[in-house]
């Protein structure tokens, strides 16, 4: 385990860092085990078809009190007024990326009589809305969960503020594991996983759903 | 004729005359040529579970000089001390010494009772006879230490007329631990409670397992529990026969 | 127990003391995730590879901690962050506290963070003015109940509804229903307040990444989100040993954690969290400060066979798997971590004098090594701490009581010379009829008393050894 081995040592840090100090000390000439990834771990899962990728990530995110459908473009309108009456929204968030806007999502809220708050807004004036709208910049099937970016189109607060979450997503951002998904996104400055509704079962394991986040999460895949 | 000595552990020694007797019996019925060193006293395990390592050697080096008269296989009849022999000795002495050379040799050569008839001997049935309703209690060190997980259930399979019934939590320790019981006996009874209740629901009139410290904890939970399930070592199941029952 | 740090943990007096309705409360708790998790990892064929390879990891970045401490500092500055090196528990408070003091800080949020609770940040903020708010809602029910976790994952599992209810009324000043669902809300809507106006967010960390600098954060309610998107500034306090070397060895992890813990795949939100906010409509806050904890580990580095309890990410199913821990619940562990991992955590971050008992209470079953998703061998390290304990080491000097140590001396003795024994084994028996009731043995003297007071002890009988050498001398004997 301990053998006469140097510790070698790349790069410079302050001498005056005791911890580094202290631990070099500690470590001394211990040999160092290799960083050893088998590929066999590493390696993404194998996919199926578009659609039995869709049907599995719908199944998780049932599976974790989340709703999700299949919509069509030309359906948004009608699904949006469901979803207003049926959960009383008056004030909705909404990222301001290309295809929210190609898809006329304010517009249709505004035509359904839903206040509009910018995504830019105050957290103070964010908390007040019930509805938050965004994308989701991938996808995962196997656990069903909806991953995230930050930036000032797509502002973090508009997925956890508001009581429900609509994430208007496409087959196009399905990924097969999160391998793919941290090749892809490891140099963001934020991501987010979301998988299902906020929950908690700390009084007396009752699971319940919305303790600080979202307490309903859905999910609308649009065919293209 | 295969030959083997009896490690008949410190307390199988001071409680358990009549399971050793029935270790000699079966082991003879099975064509074994036995030999008793009679300067055997512990294994150590008490001392050495208990840190205190220095103190363990003398211990280890009496059982070591006990078995080394002969170069025979050693059976006992528990997990846990064959286990403290055959994994733990040799950590006691560094290379080179004595000790290491004995431990290295003994470590080689030591088995439990079961692990000897099944794995070495290759026998499951000995003819035992037990017409009675048994769950099984499988012990800590016996399992996970020794990693056996099948042995005893093979032998207790072949006992002509045995119903066995699965005991909840069987892997669940009994809370006996060795000085455990004396170094925080309120947790113990916790423990050795949850397991009375366990073998209480299983609706088994006997509960057999392969250690005799553990034996010695559920026995008498069960009697202070007023129950009259049996609680046996299985060298006393497998020693049952058509006129004993 | 409050979040006070132990001087002295008595585990066999508190593990006297257990209120009756913890053990229920705990193995309530941890059969659903027991059983949460077998599900889980038997959809994970793969699974023993995983604990393997998480293993080797963990052991590779043990060996090389000073580098990836390094190139992690490097890439948090790089990204706006600032990171500051905290050595001891007061260090850290400290730098928290000057933090906010120069932020004018009033109100700080905290998400659950065991290195805050190993340091007693609350207590001290709070001594300094500042209100540190819990907002994991099982933390926040034991902040108001002015008490210590029962559980790693559930800390508040102990308590029932309508004594959470009476909380909720007698703190906050309603009338508070006996209903989870209610309490839940009710909790929301005080924290969502202080989410929105506190000018500090505290949490703490699973993971820290070394090639990029980013901070992973494994959280269900959603109040992680909430603390370090809300205020304007966020400050992790997290161990230096949870630094990875990179995403790819992130994602072994990732599938071993949440199923370990509660049997879920993937907890409700991860979060990776690299430097502050980049632009301020993106909310998140416009500070990120990471401030590494040591507090004893750097020292643990030094013990081949102790620092594998580095490997911990903190899952806690050995806790749910451990009989002794079932039955006493967190308390009687003394400190922020509880349950096996507890039981060698403790004794080497506080020392072998304060923790003394801990690595005796264990039946060295072997239950928790079986689930640890990062193989550490727990059984083995209580025996070496034990060891610490009985006799001393390198690192510490004994500290067992002279009346045990006293015991082992004539335990040795009589086992080692085996004329005393064989004396001691046929005089044993004399003493039978003095205890005997119905073919056991009760009321025995100190230290036996222990065992009989719970179970009698079957009678002293070595008859062996003479019915060996009768038969021998007989020849062939008979087989009864």
């Amino acid at each position: 385990m301990v053998e006469g081995a140097f510790r070698q040592r790349n790069g410079i840090y302050p001498m005056t860092n005791p911890i580094l100090e202290n631990i070099r000390r500690s470590l001394g000439s211990t040999i160092q085990t290799p960083l050893r990834l088998p590929p066999a771990i590493l390696e993404s899962r194998q996919t199926a078809s578009v659609d039995s990728e869709v049907e599995i990530f719908l199944n998780e995110l049932k599976k974790l009190s989340g709703v999700g459908q299949k919509l069509s473009s030309s359906e948004i309108d009608s699904a949006l007024d469901t979803l207003v009456k049926e959960q009383n929204i008056h004030k909705a968030t909404v990222w301001e990326t290309p295809h929210l806007r190609q898809l006329g999502i304010t517009a249709i809220l505004h035509s359904l009589g839903v206040g509009l708050v910018s995504p830019n807004a105050s957290k103070h004036e964010m908390a007040l809305c019930d509805l938050g709208i965004t994308e989701a910049d991938y996808l995962l099937p196997e656990t069903g969960t909806l991953v995230l970016n930050s930036s000032v189109e797509k502002p973090r607060a508009v997925s956890l503020l508001p009581r429900i979450h609509l994430a208007i997503v496409r087959p196009e951002m399905l990924r097969a594991d999160m391998h793919q998904v941290f090749a892809e996104a490891k140099e963001n400055h934020y991501l987010v996983f979301i998988t299902g509704a906020s929950r908690t079962a700390d009084i007396e394991l009752t699971v319940t759903l919305g303790v600080h986040g979202p307490r309903n999460l859905y999910v609308w895949m649009i065919d293209s | 004729m295969p030959k083997a000595q009896l490690f008949i552990t410190c307390l199988g020694d001071q409680f358990y005359t009549s399971t050793l007797q029935n270790m000699t019996r079966i082991l003879k019925s099975l064509g074994v040529e036995l030999d008793f060193p009679p300067d055997q006293t512990c294994c150590g395990q008490p001392l050495f579970n208990n840190g205190f390592e220095d103190k363990t050697r003398a211990v280890a080096l009496n059982f070591m000089h006990a078995f080394s008269k002969s170069d025979a296989p050693i059976i006992g009849p528990s997990g846990s001390c064959v286990s403290m022999i055959k994994h733990h000795y040799l950590s006691l002495f560094p290379e080179g010494t004595q000790g290491h050379t004995l431990a290295v040799d003994i470590s080689s050569r030591i088995f439990e009772f079961t692990e000897y008839l099944v794995n070495v001997l290759n026998v499951t049935d000995v003819g035992a006879v037990y017409p009675h309703k048994v769950t099984y209690h499988a012990t800590c060190h016996y399992l996970r230490e020794m990693g056996l997980k099948t042995e005893a259930k093979a032998l207790l399979n072949s006992v002509k007329g045995l119903e066995f019934i699965s005991l909840k939590e069987e892997e669940t320790c009994c809370g006996f631990g060795g000085s455990f019981t004396i170094t925080f006996p309120e947790v113990s009874r916790a423990m050795m409670e949850n397991k009375v209740n366990d073998i209480l629901a299983s609706g088994a009139d006997t509960v057999v397992m392969c250690e005799p410290g553990c034996l010695m904890n559920v026995a008498g939970g069960l009697h202070k529990a007023g129950s009259t399930i049996r609680a046996m070592h299985i060298i006393d199941l497998l020693a049952s026969s058509e006129e004993s029952v | 127990m409050t979040h006070e740090v132990p001087t002295y943990i008595g585990f066999e007096e508190y593990s006297e003391h257990v209120p009756a309705s913890i053990p229920s409360a705990v193995q309530q708790a941890t059969d659903r995730f027991v059983s949460g998790r077998a599900a889980r990892v038997a959809e994970l064929p793969q699974w023993e590879e995983l604990r393997q390879i998480g293993s080797d990891i963990r052991v590779h970045t043990i060996e090389n901690m000073d580098v990836y401490l390094i190139q992690l500092e490097e890439k948090v500055k790089a990204a706006g962050g600032t990171v500051h090196w905290a050595e001891t528990a007061e260090d850290a408070n400290q730098i928290v506290l000057q933090i906010a003091k120069e932020h004018n800080v009033k109100t700080a949020v905290k998400s659950k963070s065991m290195a805050t609770e190993e340091i007693g940040l609350n207590h001290f903020l709070e001594e300094a003015g500042i209100e540190a708010i819990e907002t994991d809602l099982g933390e926040y029910i034991i902040q108001l109940a002015g008490t210590g976790p029962s559980h790693i994952i559930v800390p508040a599992v102990h308590l029932k509804k309508e004594e959470i209810a009476a909380l909720f009324s007698e703190k906050l000043n309603i009338n508070a229903p006996a209903d989870p669902i209610e309490l839940a809300r009710i909790a929301r809507e005080v924290l969502r307040e202080k989410f929105l106006n506190a000018e500090m967010g505290i949490s703490g960390g699973n993971f820290l990444i070394a090639e990029t600098g980013t901070l992973v954060m494994v959280t269900n309610e959603g109040n992680g989100r909430m603390c370090t998107t809300m205020p304007d500034l966020h400050v992790a306090v997290v161990g230096i040993d949870k630094v990875l070397p990179n995403w790819e060895s992130l994602t072994v992890f990732l599938k071993l954690l949440a199923r370990s813990a509660t049997g879920q795949k993937l907890s409700t939100y991860t979060q990776f969290i690299t430097g502050p906010r980049r632009a301020e409509g993106e909310f998140g806050p416009k500070e990120f400060h990471l401030v590494l904890l040591d507090n004893g580990r750097s020292n643990i580095l030094r013990d081949p066979v102790g620092r594998d309890v580095l490997k911990c990410i903190r899952c806690g199913a050995c806790a749910n798997v451990c009989p002794v821990y079932k039955n006493v619940g967190g308390f009687a562990y003394g400190s922020f971590i509880s349950g096996p991992i507890g039981a060698i955590l403790s004794p080497q971050i506080l020392g072998t004098q304060a923790a003394r008992e801990l690595p005796y209470a264990s039946t060295l079953c072997g239950a928790c090594a079986d689930v640890c998703p990062v193989k550490i061998p727990i059984p083995t390290i209580l025996r070496h701490l034990r060891r610490r304990v009985a006799q001393g080491d390198a690192f510490a000097l004994s500290t067992i009581p002279v009346p045990i140590r006293a015991a082992a001396n004539l335990a040795s003795l009589v086992l080692a010379r085996n004329w005393i024994y064989r004396l001691g084994a046929r005089l044993l028996p004399i003493i039978n009829p003095f205890f005997r009731k119905n073919d056991w043995l009760s009321g025995m003297p100190y230290p036996l008393n222990r065992w009989t007071n719970v179970r009698p002890l079957p009678q002293f009988g070595a008859g062996f050894r003479k019915w060996w050498k009768v038969r021998s001398a007989k020849g062939t004997e008979s087989t009864r």
